[in-house]
């Protein structure tokens, strides 16, 4: 009993320090909140449907995040070593593809995507759900990876004036272990991880965006009816768009607030898992960089 | 004034849990010890200036703020002076360096003509351009900042009336100075000392302190106190200090390596470099006009020479490659490299295989985020298994090198630990060149024997030494006059 006290006290003052924990339980708590509620009000397809939308989007979010770790290591390594080994020219290939990437919003990266993946589909080229899903997630980190780099660069960056670097050089440790393992890994890995959180935010964001943009539907042929279901594209549906204008009669009767939800929920999940993730996300990205002191470099 | 007894914990875990901290008034005392192991933050305790807010302080026993509403704490703490070993820290950037010196109580010193004289070696003109200045972190050099600060400890200490006492801190106040200059601050100590019924406290790493306080100014000897503190078992004891431990040690050195004549060089470094807008050359002695070409020989080890902020430090760095300079010519191993050449030319042949480098502060020199264990990683040639890491690290290290030491972070050790585990990571590599940038820097009487001696392993099995460093007492006994070069740069251009 004293243990489990114990624990619980523990845990709770862990959760006051650490307000990234305080703002992940949260969402874990409104989410599964939310659910219970849908459980007992909200028609069994609509569930379905609120639970495989948001099931598709932290998925595709969290493959955009780790496609852009990946592709953010890579491309801010290569600026990094080839500005040290002076290789001019694939400097300046490297830069003019990435601030080709930079040049363009990135909601218009993503809308491009979205008219690719309609070809890739009317051309029979991709057909499974899950093969379309991995096409925007790509798409998405596509979008976003630079974010990344930019990071990855700036640390390489710093720690080049850093003497242990020089003291491992010297040493006859390899560049390349030193810039992966000591720098990245060891002394920059917290900083990666708030900016992974953050881009997590950001993905979900662009997806949803280009979703409610694309509704419209993106070729005769092609509409969101036939890609996978994500939060954006339930919210941009027809039930859930007048799920979302009945909140409208809440200003000439407010006491339709108990009709909203019960009658109107699957519109009103959708928009409550984007906003609400997106802004736990955003607080426990700020809550980490507090946590972790992560302001300076 | 007497021995404090001090503890100092933060968040449950001790970091300072000392008895008889050496503080007496009417006496100097000399206080040695490896870097890290917690003298300045005693020192800073006991002045009355550590930060409670994360930190759980009793000075004798009593709660820190019961400590610091005594009447005499209060009184010496008043009448007294705090030299910090980063002089940065204490200066006001808004106030040039001259206010600074008259601030308060300080503008009624008379003595700051014959401070500044003797601080500057008689170049008022050189200390006057200085004083006018506002502190920036790169301007005045950290020298000049070190002897501001002493300054205005002297100002203070000839304020002291008789009866009244004093709390006088000197934290590494010689760390900057080169030997000339240290030699003048011994002195100019010793004589403001007697007019002061003060407790003045020295904390150094510097053994040579000793040999110029007991030869020039053996009078003082009852004045004088020379203390060593240790950590044993997690603890800080301190402990009397003989001087003639060291002197008795310093006489029995002898030069390092094989008396006959050496049969060939391994590294060669030609007068002339340029590099960061200075040109420097070697000379054989002060004062010398013809400059000598660098040599290095097998199984010998080279000592280079030269005052504080000269730039030695930047031409072992621009031997190693890490600076591109603007006139070079070195050839190491039998090949030459000039200012045409590459970083990736030294990263091919050079790092880690013919030649490596000891940095001078291991604070910079490791990564503070690793473990002991990773320090060995990658090493070219080195099998980083736990034997093999453990027997490295018993060349240097006593019992406190065993298996849970390598899951140390860097970051936990103290600094004579960090500086030996800085010393072993280059003397593994076995390479034909070692260069070494202040290898005593941080190390107690002990440790430093101990890198002697393994120096003394690296030249038997053939290696060669270039090895820059203040300890000039020491160095000068283990060279061989013909291996002592002395440095001379100047700045070229505007």
């Amino acid at each position: 009993m004293d243990s489990s006290r114990q624990f619980l006290r523990q845990s709770l003052g862990l959760i006051r320090r650490r307000k990234e924990l305080a703002w992940f339980c949260m969402w874990c708590a409104g989410i599964g909140c939310l659910f219970l509620w849908d459980e007992i009000f909200l028609n069994a397809p609509a569930f379905d449907r609120v639970r495989a939308a948001l099931f598709n989007t932290l998925v595709s979010g969290a493959g955009a995040v780790f496609l852009s770790l990946v592709l953010g290591w890579a491309s801010g390594a290569a600026f990094f070593l080839l500005e040290q080994r002076r290789a001019r020219y694939s400097f300046a290939l490297l830069s003019l593809v990435a601030n080709a990437i930079r040049s363009l919003p990135q909601v218009v990266l993503v809308l491009v995507g979205y008219v690719l993946l309609n070809q890739l589909i009317l051309a029979e080229i991709i057909r499974s759900e899950t093969a379309q899903l991995a096409w925007v997630t790509v798409t998405v980190s596509v979008a976003v990876f630079l974010e990344v780099s930019d990071t990855i660069r700036s640390r390489l960056e710093y720690f080049r004036s850093l003497e242990f670097i020089d003291a491992m050089l010297c040493c006859g440790i390899s560049e390349s272990r030193i810039i992966h393992r000591e720098i990245l890994w060891r002394n920059s890995r917290e900083h990666l991880l708030h900016k992974l959180i953050a881009l997590f935010g950001v993905a979900i964001f662009l997806q949803c965006s280009v979703d409610f943009i694309v509704s419209v539907g993106l070729s005769t042929n092609v509409s969101l009816s036939n890609v996978p279901l994500t939060l954006g594209s339930l919210l941009a549906s027809v039930d859930s768009k007048q799920d979302i204008l009945a909140l409208s009669n809440l200003f000439s009767d407010p006491a339709y607030i108990t009709e909203i939800v019960v009658r109107h929920l699957q519109g009103v999940s959708a928009a409550f898992c984007i906003v609400f993730t997106l802004v736990c996300f955003f607080m426990i990205a700020n809550g980490y960089a507090r946590s972790r002191r992560l302001n300076g470099p | 004034m007497k021995p404090f007894e001090i503890s100092i914990a933060q968040d449950g875990r001790p970091l300072i849990a000392v008895a008889g901290y050496p503080v007496a008034e009417g006496v100097l005392t000399i206080l040695f010890g490896e870097s890290g192991i917690g003298k300045s933050l005693s020192a800073l305790a006991v002045a009355g200036l550590v930060e409670p807010a994360e930190l759980t302080i009793s000075v004798d026993r009593e709660s820190y703020a019961h400590y610091l509403a005594r009447g005499d704490v209060r009184e010496y703490r008043a009448s007294g002076f705090f030299v910090f070993q980063e002089p940065s820290s204490h200066l006001n950037p808004l106030m040039t360096l001259r206010r600074q010196l008259n601030e308060g109580s300080l503008a009624r010193a008379t003595n700051e003509p014959d401070v500044i004289r003797r601080l500057w070696q008689g170049n008022e003109q050189e200390a006057a351009s200085i004083l006018d200045v506002y502190p920036k972190p790169y301007r005045p050099s950290g020298g000049e900042k070190q002897r501001v600060l002493a300054a205005m400890a002297f100002k203070k200490m000839s304020l002291l009336r008789p009866g009244s006492s004093g709390f006088f801190v000197f934290d590494e106040p010689t760390a900057s100075l080169d030997n000339r200059l240290r030699d003048e601050f011994i002195d100019l100590l010793v004589d403001y000392l007697p007019q002061a019924p003060a407790a003045v406290l020295l904390i150094t790493h510097d053994y040579s302190i000793v040999a110029r306080l007991t030869r020039r100014h053996a009078r003082l000897s009852g004045k004088v106190a020379f203390k060593e503190m240790y950590l044993v078992r997690g603890k800080q004891e301190v402990r009397d200090f003989e001087p003639r431990e060291y002197l008795g040690w310093v006489s029995s050195l002898k030069p390092l390596g094989p008396g006959t004549a050496p049969a060939e060089f391994v590294l060669r470094v030609a007068s002339g470099m340029r590099v960061l807008s200075r040109s420097y050359r070697f000379v054989r002695k002060e004062g010398d006009a013809n400059a000598a070409t660098l040599t290095v020989y097998k199984g010998r080890m080279t000592y280079l020479k030269g005052g504080s902020g000269l730039g030695k430090t930047t031409v072992l760095k621009t031997i190693m490659g890490l600076f591109e300079p603007e006139k070079m010519v070195v050839e190491i191993g039998g090949r030459r490299f000039t200012r045409e050449n590459r970083r990736k030319d030294w990263s091919r042949s050079v790092w880690g295989r013919k030649m490596t480098m000891v940095f001078q502060h291991a604070d910079e020199a490791l990564n503070q985020r690793a473990l002991v264990r990773d320090v060995f990683g990658g090493l070219p040639g080195f099998e980083s298994s736990e034997r093999n890491m453990l027997d490295a690290l018993a060349k240097l290290f006593d019992a406190e090198a065993e298996g849970s030491f390598l899951n140390r972070p860097v970051y936990t050790l103290s600094g004579g630990q960090k500086q030996r585990l800085n010393l072993v990571r280059s003397m593994i590599l076995q390479t034909e060149i070692l260069l070494l940038d202040e290898p005593l820097s941080g190390l107690d009487l002990k440790a430093s024997a101990k890198v002697i001696h393994l120096l003394e392993q690296q030249l038997a099995r053939g290696s060669a030494i270039l090895v820059v460093s203040h300890n000039e007492d020491i160095f000068d006994a283990l060279t061989r006059p013909e291996d002592v070069y002395l440095l001379e740069g100047h700045k070229e251009g505007p």
